[in-house]
């Protein structure tokens, strides 16, 4: 092949697992194809996006198997296990750290296939999905209906339920509708060893540890998610838009912790600091801008609204209306700009970080003020959302022209690390693992940490054969 | 040469994009294969135009495997960019090396000796005044459309020539077989026929058409002097005059949005108007308007390739019988045709015992 791998090449699959598989899942759903081995090499890693323009490609599978069932994938799991074989689920590809990425010659198991929208329950409030289903289509299924998941992040229209499971993802309403492992009552999911578990979607139970955890970012290294209940809203009576300027990004964070300690739950909370309100808002400038949705039943929403105007004006806060609210959500999916720059030799990525109320603010200048040192940095912004009672996410977009792409990636991303983990924040909020924030994972979880998760890997998958070099073991 | 760079700019970020699209895609939804997702498509175009890739057969014949349907480009985060031109290029050269899949082969064999799609067919030219109705070839195979239309133009009181079958064709199996000099000719040939007549109105039943022969005949150099009306607008003017008689029904109806109705000439509102004027009640799927889903519609050939049709089209099917609806109506004559498992009707057919006659 004229692509170039700079991680790992195919392998080369034993014959007997290839009859194994075509038998199960049919000679159409098997591929060897060139086409189809480009197209699963690569999922979000922005780094490796960027080098994918010169046909350089992390790593390829040695092919592709796309089943229609759970049955069928308990089949090829087991044939691969039998054969050892890796396996690399791959839902919608959209993550950002290189956990679809086909390492070590593996196969990629595509659940596309398996997208059905399965059952609304509207007593219950609760709606099964196959997990192939994309957040775009789930939720158009749900607002059909009546109903909403609650869960919109910038990856709505190209990640999966499945994905957003295996990531812990979160989206933009979350400080409402909370996130994936807020949402998630029961999943059904296939085994290293082939079998197939189902936890039933239930509102709590005390049973032991709760094992829907092990899979609520697992990174489809313990198992692959195959369906999935989730919680739905009644799609909102009422919707309040509301932004307030505030002097600085310290006061915003302050004003946000007190809106959500006086118990008020807006959907969307979301504080911009100078340079994306300027992007975002040009009509307003280098400001700190503070946007917030307030959505649900009427009399409720209502107040919500009440509390956040009485509380942002108390602290200062001067009303900006509802504009800003409606900019945003016009482009908040708007990724356009990050292409634009690396096909001039710009390197873009972004990181996300969580950090309790009495860091937050330090944690936002420290990470900022670290990463704008690196040589050949271009430009890094902020903004906080996914808020908590206690704290909140810092979610930072970088941008450089260096000379050396790799030397600046890796470099700004030390930094960031180092920054967050200096203000006892976490690593990652809702992006994952993958393979590349591995580097960091024992600063995180500490030795003890790491090597508990090694002992449950080790314990379910001991041949290593699910997403093998991604979240837990070494990959780079 | 600098419309040449912007354009490999366009594709060169559509290819590192994080394929935004894709949940819209038909042909990726209904195989679940994500080099069928836009920006996969993208990327490997660039990587062919690159010199990338060894195995072209494997990648020109995925060419074929687009509904192109226009969902990508509706759901673009950029402007001005439509990735189906850059599909078309791909099938140009495909044709152009002879390796164009067999179902594509075949209907540009019979539209070489006919000069349509269909085959041997009587010339339809009837009628005075200078608005046409012009048969399209998936018109011209449907009796129970044509025999409505009769009727609704009839009733309408406008006179209206009426001209199609023979070797009348606006050249969209031609364009989407990537056979581009086949379709200058054909679009040649289109002009000179209207122009024969002296029409200054045309409506036309088909979507692609409109399409043809009013963007694609733009792109491709040939200006038409004329109005080009969907069979949607015609109706909506009746209904505008009055001349729909309004009484409710009790009937639910289902309409489908044609791909091309919907994302290139963007009149879905309008049929849904049509339809509760009349009375009926409208019954939505799931997946409809700007969020609807191709038909797979091989007949009119923008799917070269007939497996990828065999997926898409259950899956509509599936979509619209969700809905539970007495009567499934739709647009566009190849999507009544391909749909037809579920007695798809054309708008015509609803419409046409309802318009009130001109005396």
């Amino acid at each position: 092949m004229k692509v170039k791998t700079y991680m790992s090449g195919g392998g080369i699959l034993p014959p007997g697992f290839i009859d194994r598989v075509r038998q199960i899942v049919g000679d159409e759903h098997f591929s060897q194809q060139e086409s189809d081995l480009i197209s699963y090499s690569l999922d979000y890693w922005l780094y490796g996006v960027f080098l994918s323009q010169k046909g350089d490609l992390p790593a390829l599978p040695s092919a592709v198997i796309s089943p229609a069932s759970a049955a069928q994938i308990q089949a090829i799991v087991r044939c691969a296990g039998e054969y050892r074989v890796p396996i690399t689920p791959f839902g919608g590809g959209s993550g950002v750290l290189g956990g679809a990425i086909p390492l070590n010659g593996s196969v990629v198991l595509n659940l596309q296939g398996m997208s059905r929208f399965l059952d609304l329950d509207e007593l219950s409030l609760v709606a099964e999905f196959e997990a192939g289903i994309m957040g775009a289509n789930l939720e158009l299924e749900l607002n059909h209906r009546g109903y909403s998941a609650g869960n919109v992040p910038q990856s709505f229209f190209c990640s999966t339920l499945g994905g957003w499971i295996s990531t812990r993802a979160a989206g933009q309403f979350s400080t409402k509708y909370g996130k994936i492992e807020d949402m998630v009552l029961g999943m059904e999911v296939v085994l290293p060893d082939g079998n197939l578990l189902n936890i039933k979607p239930v509102p709590r139970r005390s049973v032991g540890p709760s094992l829907k955890d092990l899979f609520l970012g697992g990174e489809g290294t313990l198992g692959i998610v195959t369906r999935a209940t989730i919680s739905v809203h009644p799609l909102p009576g009422l919707t309040v838009k509301q932004s307030f300027i505030l002097p600085s990004i310290e006061k915003a964070v302050d004003v946000v912790r007190q809106i959500l300690r006086a118990e008020a739950r807006p959907a969307v909370v979301r504080i911009f600091d100078e340079a994306e309100s300027e992007r975002y808002f040009p009509g307003i400038g280098r400001k700190v801008v503070t946007i917030f949705i307030s959505e649900g039943e009427t009399e409720y929403t209502t107040l919500d609204a009440r509390v956040i105007r009485r509380i942002s004006r108390e602290s200062g806060g001067k009303s900006s209306g509802e504009e800003p609210v409606d900019i945003w959500l016009q482009k908040r999916f708007d990724i356009g700009l990050g292409p634009v720059l690396m096909q001039y030799g710009g390197i873009v990525d972004t990181i996300e970080v969580s950090a309790l109320f009495k860091d937050a603010a330090k944690l936002y200048r420290d990470t900022v003020a670290a990463m704008k040192a690196v040589e050949g940095a271009l430009e890094v912004s902020g903004h906080y959302s996914h808020f908590y009672r206690e704290g909140a996410c810092l979610y930072i977009t970088f941008a450089g022209i260096p000379k050396d792409p790799l030397r600046y990636y890796q470099d700004t991303w030390d930094a960031a690390m180092k920054a967050t983990l200096q203000n006892n924040g976490s690593i990652s909020h809702h992006h994952g693992v993958g393979f590349w924030r591995i580097q960091y994972l024992e600063q995180e979880l500490g030795a003890s940490g790491v090597r508990l998760l090694k002992s449950i890997k080790s314990a379910l998958d001991p041949e290593g054969i699910l997403n093998r070099g991604k979240l837990i073991d070494g990959g780079r | 040469m600098a419309e040449d760079k912007k354009e490999t700019e366009k594709i060169a970020r559509c290819a590192m994009c994080a394929d935004m699209c894709k949940y819209s895609c038909p042909t990726y939804l209904a195989t679940g294969r994500e080099t069928l997702s836009p920006q996969k498509m993208a990327r490997l175009i660039v990587y062919d135009e690159k010199g990338f890739l060894e195995d072209e057969k494997d990648f020109l014949d995925l060419m074929f495997r687009s509904a192109m349907c226009g969902a990508c480009r509706k759901h673009c985060i950029y402007d001005d960019y439509d990735l189906r031109k850059f599909i078309h290029r791909a099938r140009a050269k495909a044709f152009a090396k002879g390796v164009i899949p067999e179902d594509v082969r075949k209907r540009v064999d019979t539209f070489r000796k006919f000069g349509n799609p269909n085959g041997e067919r009587e010339l339809v030219d009837k009628g005075t005044g200078d608005t046409g109705y012009f048969i399209s070839c998936s018109s011209y195979k449907d009796k129970d459309l044509l025999k409505a239309t009769e009727k609704m133009l009839s009733k309408s009181g406008f006179t209206i020539r009426q001209f199609g079958g023979d070797d009348i064709c606006c050249g969209a199996p031609l364009y989407y077989a990537g056979d581009v000099e086949g379709f200058k000719q054909a679009s040649l040939k289109m002009k000179a026929e209207i122009e024969g007549r002296h029409l200054h109105s045309i409506i036309i039943d088909c979507p692609t058409c409109v399409r043809m022969m009013t963007e694609t005949y733009r792109q491709a150099g040939i200006g038409l002097d004329v109005e080009i009306m969907h069979t949607v607008q015609f109706i909506e003017s009746l209904l505008k005059q009055g001349r729909l008689g309004l009484r409710k029904k009790h009937a639910s109806v289902t309409f489908h949005d044609p791909c091309i109705l919907s994302y290139d000439l963007g009149l879905a509102g309008m049929p849904r108007d049509i339809i509760t004027a009349l009375g009926f009640n409208l019954k939505e799927p799931v997946y409809s308007g700007e969020h609807t889903h191709c038909c797979g519609g091989a007949y009119g050939a923008k799917i070269g390739d007939h497996r990828l049709k065999d997926a898409v089209t259950p899956m509509r099917l599936n979509e619209l019988r969700q809905t539970g609806a007495d009567i499934y109506v739709t647009a566009c004559p190849t999507c009544k045709s391909v749909l037809s498992e579920i007695n798809m009707k054309y708008i015509t057919e609803l419409v046409v015992e309802k318009i009130v006659a001109k005396r």
